[in-house]
């Protein structure tokens, strides 16, 4: 079931051992690790942040404390598998949504075992894998890509879309369901 | 919420989306802490929604963010655990226990002896006094040297993020002497776009563009405004049209407009040297097209 979905671009990429050892020095205090985290994954932070929120002084209080949350408690990433960047940026999505409904941010780190290994810390595999993320959403017929924006980076529930769009419930789950499938699909092939 | 145990595909997704009411939330939450099979189709689709945020337009963070954030990280400065490094000195204290005098006393190796306690007092007294002098002057000294070593790793701090300041602020005077190099060019070609003749109704505040644009650098500004609103999923995309017949219109950047209907598009990536024959633009789905799909909505040659 677990495919560990690895993209390859044919860019060569740094380790994602390198991300674990930076972890190990951001837990033993060392400042000049967390500088070269912010290096490398402050921009997908921030523009995944930016594309919710729509306002940079509340997208960069996001990624502040996204990034101050790992200088405090790097172990929750250690013990967690799969891509760093990876991880920054759906945690950067759900700080957002909470931030945008006003909800009290959870303290606790998200726990993610992504089955995948993306490089985002090398920007030139970065630029290939947004650009084929995009060409993918492009393929999706209009209503799904429509459902799971306003899901993912409106962070409109089902019931809130279904009462928008004026589809069944069932309907904006399904289309949720088959538009992220049919990424997976897209971005496999 | 299932009927196998298992939790629904559909509600899976709006667990890793965060989107399922807090006590179905709740309910999923302990379900997976006990299903291996539900935790791998969660990383299967948290990986698909690593894909999609990716589809999010990248944008830089604010220049002084990066040391708002080391300053914040200097101010909650780690407590190390030293353990390792105490461990030997306590191993020691059962020997010193046995000791029931300071362990420095006495120092000069000299025998007192009982009768002598007009002698003895004094020396019992200065003794540990000397001794926990001489540790407290190692501590100090320690202190000292630890506050040195902090400042001057602050100071290094301080030092890469001007350096990177400098050198984000040296490409930005750049880009900026390229935008205003090529306004202040007198052989830029200037092309004011504006809605073509048969493009239909004609609004009360007609859109219009003005495109500046040196070809030999392939610098181009472009500004726009009066633009009507797009739909969410829409964008505009400027088109360099080249003089050569039989060339394509390449992509010349996209563009929304602001609440105002203002837009800018400066120094897209350009091929250089290309001679053009005008600029138009073209309403395309989000994420742009290779080719422009009719109607152009504004043109100039």
């Amino acid at each position: 079931m677990n495919s560990g979905m690895e993209v390859s671009t044919g860019v060569a990429r740094p380790a994602a051992d390198e991300d674990g050892e930076l972890l190990t020095r951001v837990l033993r205090g060392d400042e000049g690790a967390m500088a070269v985290l912010f290096d490398r994954y402050s921009k997908i932070v921030y523009s995944v942040s930016l594309r919710v929120l729509r306002d940079t002084a509340s997208a960069e209080d996001v990624m502040q404390e996204i990034f101050m949350q790992i200088w405090r408690n790097p172990n929750s990433f250690v013990s967690t598998k799969g891509s760093l960047g990876g991880w920054l940026a759906v945690v950067a999505r759900n700080r957002s949504i909470d931030t945008l409904r006003r909800k009290r941010p959870s303290e606790q780190v998200e726990e993610m075992n992504l089955a995948s290994s993306y490089n985002l810390a090398d920007e030139a595999e970065r630029s290939i894998l947004m650009e084929r993320a995009r060409a993918a959403v492009k393929l999706l017929p209009t209503e799904q890509r429509k459902t799971l924006e306003m899901a993912f980076f409106d962070g409109l529930t089902h019931a809130e879309i279904a009462e928008m769009t004026g589809d069944p419930l069932g309907t904006v789950k399904t289309r949720i369901r088959s538009a992220l499938l049919s990424l997976r699909k897209a971005f496999k092939a | 919420m299932n009927t196998t145990n298992h939790i629904t595909p559909d509600d899976l997704n709006l667990f890793a989306l965060q989107l399922l009411p807090d006590a179905a939330m709740k309910d999923a939450a302990a379900h997976l802490k006990e299903c291996e099979e539900c935790r791998a189709w969660l990383g299967e689709i948290q990986a698909d929604l690593v894909t999609y945020a990716l589809t999010a337009e990248l944008h830089t963070p604010p220049a002084q963010a990066r040391a708002r954030l080391l300053r914040k990280v200097a101010e909650e400065k780690k407590v190390i655990p030293i353990a390792a490094v105490a461990e030997p000195e306590q191993q020691k204290q059962p020997d010193q226990q046995e000791h029931t005098e300071p362990l420095l006393y006495p120092r000069n190796g000299r025998t007192l002896h009982r009768d002598e306690p007009e002698e003895r007092e004094p020396r019992r007294w200065i003794a540990p006094a000397m001794a926990w002098a001489g540790w407290s002057i190692a501590a100090c000294l320690a202190v000292v040297a630890g506050m040195q070593v902090d400042q001057r790793k602050l100071a290094e701090q301080d030092l890469s993020v001007a350096t990177a300041q400098l050198t984000q602020s040296a490409a930005q005077i750049a880009h900026a002497k390229q935008v205003v190099d090529t306004l202040r060019d007198a052989s830029a070609m200037q092309v004011a776009l504006h809605v073509p003749l048969n493009a239909g109704a004609v609004p009360k505040l007609d859109p219009e563009g003005h495109a500046v644009y040196e070809p030999s650098s392939g610098a181009l500004v472009f500004v726009a405004d009066h633009l009507d609103p797009l739909q969410p999923d829409k964008t505009y995309q400027l088109w360099l049209l080249p003089a050569t017949a039989g060339q394509a219109p390449i992509p010349a950047g996209l563009f929304k407009p602001d609440a105002n209907g203002n837009a800018t598009v400066v120094m897209p990536p350009l091929p250089k040297g290309v001679t053009a024959r005008g600029f138009g633009v073209t309403v395309e789905d989000e994420g742009g097209s290779k080719t422009p799909t009719l109607p152009v909505v504004l043109s100039g040659t």
